[in-house]
């Protein structure tokens, strides 16, 4: 039993954890056929039970995973989980109808919605099931107060809301004003955006995978790998001094993590060119300023040349260039976790002097 | 179902209606549970437990009142009534007429008494705009105040109506009177009998299980209107909860389960529901610390607002009292509030919450003996703390210690104290938990020769005032060890240092102190210790030269193990890694090598002794040359009470994570949070091992707790007066200086009394030393003591303090009698008016029969001597003399000297002179006692010892 706390202990590693979920989605989208199966469902249901409920008899994941806070985001797995399979079911058993000539399942139904009493009725039925809910949760998890607030004592972890986990997550990346201000923004702007920039009208009032595949790949790694997964690591693995911990590990608030990383003016100067860092700041940084200018300024034009010209000519050049720009944003956040991983890299541009870093 | 789908349903519509009868059920059922769990409180079954129990003993208390002895009145009462009812039963025609008219009065005065009333309320009205007009417009109202004189005639009228119809009524009622004052008296006497039954009676009807109470209302939903079950809360506004951004007063709902804390009847219940076992000094609404405004928490702290067991924050006192609770009510270590309850046996420690930095409160001995232990112990010598701060150091002074000691002897009490002394107080530095393995010995010993070798060659040279003294008798010299006092602070048999106490080892053991040095020096220091040390403690007895080499010789005779020797010895090379280690903490390695190498190996050995001692914090608790004005190296512990738990690291030691646990394991082994853990020499912990065994450990953690923050505001505290600063000065000084070692004051100390055959041949008590002595001749006596009591073997040392401190001390006697004007004049002549009365008295009452007047007569028998009277004139205070005479045992308990004015006959004599006057009586007793001259005195020959006994 130890054995495989232990190999759990080790894949839940964010470097391995991150690598696995994209795998997962790379696995989901390339062999949908094998995964939208009933034997892969239940089988990931069943994984999921046997999880938590053999997990839950070690102590420290115990705790873990019944502390009141934490109960919702157990059940978020699940759903999660439920819901992806089976829209991608849906999707791919359409496309399969659409391959045949048929249309998708859609379609062959009746627009009619009976109001009277199908719709009302149910409506009822699910309020009546949500007040249940509600009623039994509030009865057997406790709010989870603490003692009186201390200024001179933070909690260890001290963790947001567990919606927002997965921006505290980014904060281990990136600083507080692009983590907490700008990624933030441009998420709610994107997605205030898609209905301008997206006038594709397939898949629309029909499940389909075939016909928007870029579209529902981008939205999977951006809703499930980075906003979902992210949230399920910062509640689940990350313990006190924000440090990582496997869900069977005891939350040792000794424990500690080596401080080894760099920034790519060091990369550069010191370990490139052999020499010291220069006293500018602008000289020191400037090849991490040139390369962020490249990433969102001349990148963009050349991918619209190269790569993804058919988009380009598809979706004109407004559009094009705010949906790469988004795009790249959002890609922003792998990119300085593998670099991180890979190349203990810090900061890309690092000017401390005016608390200026990405 | 294809069926209804296809006549244009998207669902069985009979499926759904089972699915939603089943899920109604559902949300039945949980909102039940909803309103049941609401409902369903622990306090609530707490209160029904208690209403039971308050029921059972209310009624035997009624069956208590039938026992009374007054209810025997009660039979021969009843027959007087009926008599007394027959009587009036002849007038029956009459008193029926009366009672008719009396009726109709009390209607008609009804009817006046309301109209006066509206004419009034009408008439202020009107009064008032009248007044408000005329100032607006006062030439305008001539009508108006025509009207309101009016109206105030008319209200005249109906008062003096009232008033008529008042007296007619009273009329009636006098002459009702006459027939039934009788009954109404006896009924009356009734009433007063049965009292205390009728009220018993409508308690046990209040409290009596009902069907309105308990099932409407206390009932789910019903309850918010007009419940019995109801927490109870007590708010205090001046006495506070830190909660971090604010203090907000504390509510305390204690009471909603411990609801006869304030109630006598209830001591021998078990918990929730008994009394508090000290309802004089809290609680109690006459006590110092009523319920009302002290609440609870303030002293046992937990959250006071919470009304669950393990809310509230209850913390076990002992270990089986922990299991207890965690299988009663599932109790775990607390965590939602930061100062959970402190054990019951530490309560006292939140004394210091309003009496700030007292290092005696009374009636708190926990608390007491736990500053005493840690004054002993020295704990302030290292950790400043609040309120110990310009102590003397606790340990002997080291800058002389070549005439005092050897090398080879101090080397073997470090390396460890406990192999040659187990009581000493002298803390084990090396060979502790993290320093005992092999590898570590060489290092200790490098440590322990360095840090040795620094003090030798640091040492003044110490010239002995006599140079070789002559021997001694040392039987005689252990009876006068065992006899004189010595003992009030030292300790010679005992072998349990927290049985002794910290005021019987206020001094050295003297156990193995014959192997310790040598007999010229022990002879020097008994004969006058300020000669090596000017500021010890160590008082002067006045001995003969004979009585000091008797003393010194039995010293000599205390022998003991000369300890532990050395495992290893460590090589030079081994002595240079052990400095390298210090220098290279302090500069760059090449610096620290090219430092070493210039040394030569003296050099080195002091270098590195200095370090080690600076390191260990030696100087804290003794003098040592080259430290006199070095920081104390421990931690602070002025809040150490209020720490946060997570501020404790504890490491890797398997305890559970609370404040006392962690207390409580640093000091049974201070260095073990090293355990487990990689460590450079230097990283390590150095605290001391004190060898403390369970109860000093929990004494010290007692002090330690009660080392908090300062959150109670001024309104909390005692108020502040001269008297009381007096009181709280000199409470400190008394046991700094170790007088309640051998003198009971304020029911504190005393411990001579225990090493005597008798009480009466202890130190005297000296609570109510200011209100007896004269505050001149006690000044003088301190400074040079006379023997008052020749039958004592004990005898008051001279102490040669300072005058701050015997100021200090005269000035607490004196708050403690109570005693406002320290020095007065006395006019003689009027003291010694009745002395030729007096003496008749004195002679007749036989008071020479103990009391000595000049030389013992042989006729007094040693056992029951007193003090030489010719002394009272200058000693006493005249007017204590007659409280004296009056009680003496009120004034001290347990004093042999007789009472001569019982309290009855008092104020009345049995004695016939002065006409039987108790009060005349003890006043010519008095006068004559103050025409006594010639006795000894401190004042003569100003502070030199006079006579020693």
């Amino acid at each position: 039993m130890d054995f495989i706390k232990g190999i759990f202990n080790v894949i839940a590693d964010p470097r391995l954890y991150f690598f696995l979920m994209v795998l997962s989605l790379v696995f989901m989208v390339w062999k949908r056929e094998v995964f939208i199966s009933k034997a892969v469902g239940y089988g990931v249901l069943i994984f999921l039970t046997l999880f938590f409920a053999l997990g839950g008899l070690d102590p420290n994941f115990q705790l873990i995973i019944t502390k009141p806070d934490n109960v919702p985001i157990v059940g978020l797995i699940f759903l999660l989980v439920f819901f992806t399979w089976y829209s991608m079911r849906e999707a791919v058993l359409n496309d399969q109808r659409i391959a045949k000539g048929d249309g998708p399942i859609e379609k062959a139904e009746s627009d009619r919605v009976w109001v009277w009493p199908d719709l009302v009725y149910t409506e009822l039925i699910s309020l009546i099931l949500c007040s249940v809910v509600l009623i039994v949760w509030s009865i057997l998890l406790k709010a989870p107060l603490e003692q009186p607030a201390n200024r001179a004592v933070t909690p260890n972890p001290s963790k947001a809301p567990w919606y927002f986990l997965g921006l505290q997550e980014m904060l281990v990346y990136f600083d507080p004003w692009l983590a907490g201000v700008v990624l933030p923004g441009l998420i709610i702007a994107g997605l205030i955006a898609i209905p301008y920039i997206d006038k594709n009208p397939k898949g629309n009032g029909y499940y389909t995978f075939v016909e928007r595949k870029v579209e529902i790949t981008l939205f999977l790694f951006g809703f499930v790998i980075l906003w979902s997964s992210l949230i399920v690591l910062g509640t689940f693995l990350r313990g006190p001094n924000w440090n990582f911990f496997g869900p069977f590990e005891y939350w040792d608030t000794h424990k500690l993590e080596a401080l080894t990383n760099v920034d790519l003016s060091e990369y550069f100067w010191v370990r490139m060119l052999g020499g010291g860092l220069p006293s500018n700041y602008v000289v020191r940084e400037l090849p991490g300023i040139l390369l962020c200018l490249i990433y969102v300024a001349v990148l963009p034009p050349l991918l619209a040349k190269r790569g993804f010209k058919t988009y380009y000519d598809k979706l004109g050049a407004p559009r094009f260039y705010v949906t790469v720009f988004l795009f790249l944003m959002m890609m922003s956040l792998p990119i300085k976790m593998l670099l991180r991983w890979i190349f203990n890299l810090k900061y890309i541009v690092a000017i401390p002097e005016i608390f200026f870093n990405i | 179902m294809a069926e209804k789908k296809a006549v244009g349903h998207a669902y069985n519509i009979d499926f759904l209606n089972v699915v939603f009868a089943a899920s109604s059920i559902f949300l039945f059922v949980s909102t039940i549970w909803m309103v049941w769990d609401d409902f369903d409180r622990e306090w609530k079954n707490t209160q029904r437990r208690f209403t039971q129990l308050e029921l059972e003993v209310t009624n035997a208390q009624l069956a208590q009142t039938q026992k009374s002895p007054e209810r025997a009145k009660l039979p021969a009462l009843q027959q007087q009534l009926a008599a007394a009812e027959k009587a009036m039963e002849a007038n029956r025609q009459r008193i029926d007429e009366i009672n008719g008219q009396l009726s109709d009065v009390d209607a008609r005065l009804y009817r006046v008494n309301k109209s006066a009333q509206f004419a009034k309320a009408t008439y202020d009205v009107n009064r008032y705009a009248f007044e408000a007009a005329r100032t607006a417009n006062p030439e305008g109202v001539g009508e108006r105040q025509k009207e309101i004189e009016a109206e105030a005639q008319r209200l005249n009228e109906l008062n003096l109506e009232v008033q008529k119809v008042e007296a007619e009524r009273a009329a009636l009622q006098a002459e009702l009177g006459k027939f039934t004052s009788e009954v109404g008296r006896l009924q009356k006497e009734l009433t007063q009998i049965n009292f205390e039954q009728t009220r018993l009676q409508r308690v046990v009807a209040n409290i009596e299980p009902s069907l309105v109470k308990d099932y409407f209302r206390n009932a789910p939903l019903l309850d918010f209107m007009a419940p019995t079950l109801t927490v109870r809360q007590v708010v205090t506004p001046n006495v506070v909860d830190d909660v971090n951004f604010a203090r907000v007063a504390k509510m305390d709902r204690c009471t909603t389960c411990h609801l006869a804390i304030d109630r006598r009847g209830y001591e021998k219940y078990p918990q929730p529901f008994r009394t508090h076992p000290n309802l004089q000094a809290y609680v109690g609404s006459d006590s110092p610390h009523p319920l009302a405004t002290t609440g609870c928490t303030v002293c046992h702290q937990g959250l006071g607002g919470s009304t669950g067991f393990n809310d509230a924050s209850h913390y076990p006192s002992n270990p089986k009292q922990r299991e207890e609770w965690e299988e009663k009510y599932h109790w775990h270590e607390p965590h939602m509030w930061d100062y959970p309850m402190l054990p019951t046996n530490m309560t006292e420690a939140s004394c210091q919450q309003c009496h700030r930095q007292e290092v005696y409160v009374p009636q708190a001995p926990r608390l007491n003996v736990a500053y005493a232990t840690y004054e002993r112990a020295g704990c302030y010598a290292c950790h400043k703390t609040k309120g110990f701060e310009n102590l003397r150091k606790p340990g002997p002074i080291l800058t002389k210690i070549s005439g005092k000691l050897t090398q080879d002897w101090v080397k073997n009490w470090v390396r460890d104290p406990y192999a040659i002394k187990n009581v000493t107080w002298m803390p084990k530095v090396w060979y502790n938990s993290n320093t005992n393995s092999p590898a570590d010995h060489p290092r200790n010993e490098a440590e322990i020769n360095a840090a040795v070798a620094y003090l030798f060659a640091n040492s003044e040279t110490y010239t002995p005032a006599v140079a070789s003294p002559p021997r001694g008798n040392p039987k005689a010299g252990e009876q006068i060890v065992r006899s004189i006092g010595c003992l009030g602070c030292h300790i010679v048999d005992e072998n349990d240092r927290a049985a002794a106490g910290p005021r019987r080892t206020f001094g050295q053991p003297l156990k193995s102190v014959g192997s310790k040095t040598t007999y010229t020096w022990l002879y020097n220091w008994v004969r006058d210790p300020k000669h090596y040390n000017p500021a010890t403690y160590m008082p002067d007895l006045r001995l003969t030269d004979a009585q000091v080499a008797d003393v010194a010789t039995y010293l000599t005779t205390l022998t003991g193990s000369a300890g532990t020797a050395a495992p290893v010895t460590p090589t030079q090379a081994q002595v240079d890694a052990v400095l390298l280690d210090y220098l290279r903490n302090l500069m760059p390695l090449a610096e620290a090598q090219g430092r070493l190498a210039k040394m030569d190996t003296t050099a080195k050995q002091l270098d590195l002794g200095q370090r080690v001692i600076a390191r260990y914090g030696c100087f804290s608790c003794h003098d040592i040359k080259g430290f006199e004005t070095t920081q104390p190296i421990g931690v602070d512990l002025s809040e150490e009470g209020s720490k946060l738990v997570t501020r404790l690291d504890f490491a890797f030691v398997d305890i559970p994570h609370s404040k006392l646990e962690w207390f409580h394991q640093k000091l049974k082994d201070p260095r073990s949070f090293d355990q487990g853990r990689v460590l450079e020499p230097l990283e390590k912990l150095r605290m001391p091992d004190f060898r403390f065994n369970a109860v000093e450990n929990e004494r010290l953690q007692t002090a330690i707790m009660s080392f908090q923050r300062e959150v109670q505001p001024a309104s909390a505290l005692p108020p502040r007066t001269a008297m009381r600063d007096f009181t709280v000065n000199g409470r400190a000084l008394v046991r700094r200086q170790n007088c309640v070692g051998c003198h009971e004051i304020e029911g504190d100390g005393g411990d001579y009394k225990t090493l005597v055959a008798d009480a009466s041949l202890a130190p005297p008590l000296l609570t109510p030393e200011g209100a007896k002595v004269q505050p001149d001749w006690l000044y003088a006596f301190l400074q040079g003591p006379i023997t008052i009591r020749p039958w004592l073997d004990v005898r008051m040392p001279t102490f040669g303090l300072d005058d701050r401190r015997w100021n200090g001390i005269i000035n607490y006697f004196q708050a403690t009698g109570r005693s406002t004007e320290q020095f007065r004049t006395y006019d003689h002549q009027q003291l010694t008016q009745m002395a030729a009365p007096g003496r008749e008295l004195f002679e007749l009452l036989q008071c020479q029969k103990c009391h000595v007047l000049g030389a013992i007569r042989p006729d007094q028998d040693r056992a029951s001597l007193a003090p030489d009277l010719r002394m009272a004139h200058e000693r006493l205070k005249p007017e204590w003399v007659l409280d004296w005479l009056r009680n003496p045992s009120r004034i001290q308990p347990g004093t042999r000297m007789p009472q001569f004015w019982p309290t009855p006959p008092y104020p009345k004599s049995s004695f016939p002179q002065l006409g039987g006057d108790a009060d005349t009586q003890i006043r010519a007793i008095r006068d004559y006692l103050y025409t006594f001259r010639g006795g000894p005195s401190p004042r003569r020959g100003a502070g030199a010892a006079q006579s020693t006994n």
